[in-house]
């Protein structure tokens, strides 16, 4: 548990940097990429390729979530928190993705909200995978 | 299900998760048949008239990551029907296996119009269709479950 529990934090971590890579790194680069920009002749992203990364991105939380989730809930479903942890990280990683694709199709506030939601989910995830190597490591 | 308690939150989500997995990835399909500059339905007819052509290296390279998280999505949603009270497991066995044939035929049928098997991608439809209906009937077995 210890071992997957290393991994999940580490591909959390750099899922953060591939998405850097991907959509961009600051608010500016984001919205050239999901908008484009006239200026710099830069063109929008296509659906087909945003829309490939949301199914990628669904599918991938989804197992690493669900992991982070089921061994956080074994060793500390004595705690009233747990259950809580457990609904903001399952939330956080659907709204993500499903605010990317509203983002694409709205505006810029939405931006925000993909940009809280993925940080926060990645951040809490991190954090529980911490908690239980903490917890398997140091009894 | 028995025992679980706190486990029913992780199950309950993953059941969003692949509605939402199953949803983006017909759109996905419809917008390579050219769902962008048509509607539904025309895109529908298209498909089952004449399908997008497609290569051999298009195949694979769209079947191969499909045959691993198909594979292993509908293993993780199935093995929660062991735990289940309110069906018998012959019939979420037969669910669970028609769902990995419809799967698998759901993934070839675009080999089967690339090499020119069959003409129309009446299959294709078809095998889609039956794959999300088997899916939502195995999710709503394990939410009855819950």
């Amino acid at each position: 548990m210890v071992g997957v529990s290393v991994a999940l934090f580490f591909y959390l971590g750099l899922d953060v940097v591939l998405h850097g890579y991907v959509l961009g790194s600051d608010l500016t680069s984001i919205t050239n990429t999901l908008y484009g920009n006239v200026e710099e002749f830069i063109e929008p992203i296509l659906i087909d390729t945003l829309l490939l990364q949301v199914h990628i991105d669904l599918f991938m939380s989804l197992f690493s979530i669900m992991i982070i989730a089921s061994i956080y809930i074994r060793l500390y479903s004595d705690k009233r928190v747990t259950k809580w942890l457990v609904h903001t990280l399952f939330i956080l990683g659907l709204l993500a993705p499903l605010f990317l694709i509203v983002a694409y199709f709205t505006s810029i506030p939405f931006v925000y909200v993909w940009l809280m939601c993925f940080s926060l989910g990645h951040f809490l995830g991190m954090g529980l995978s911490l908690l239980i190597i903490k917890k398997l490591l140091f009894k | 299900m028995k025992h679980l308690k706190l486990y029913h939150i992780p199950i309950a989500y993953m059941l969003v998760y692949v509605v939402a997995i199953l949803a983006t990835g017909m759109w996905l399909f419809l917008l390579s048949q050219g769902l962008g500059s048509s509607d539904i339905v025309q895109t529908l007819t298209q498909i089952a008239t004449l399908p997008e052509p497609k290569s051999i290296h298009n195949f694979i390279e769209v079947a191969t990551p499909h045959m691993f998280a198909m594979g292993t999505l509908i293993f993780v949603v199935a093995h929660f029907m062991l735990f289940s009270t309110k069906f018998s497991q012959k019939f979420s066995l037969i669910v669970s296996l028609l769902l990995f044939v419809v799967a698998l035929l759901n993934i070839s049928a675009y080999l089967f119009i690339s090499l020119g098997v069959v003409v129309s991608g009446w299959i294709k439809l078809l095998s889609l269709g039956l794959f999300v209906l088997l899916f939502l009937l195995l999710l709503c077995m394990v939410a009855f479950s819950l």
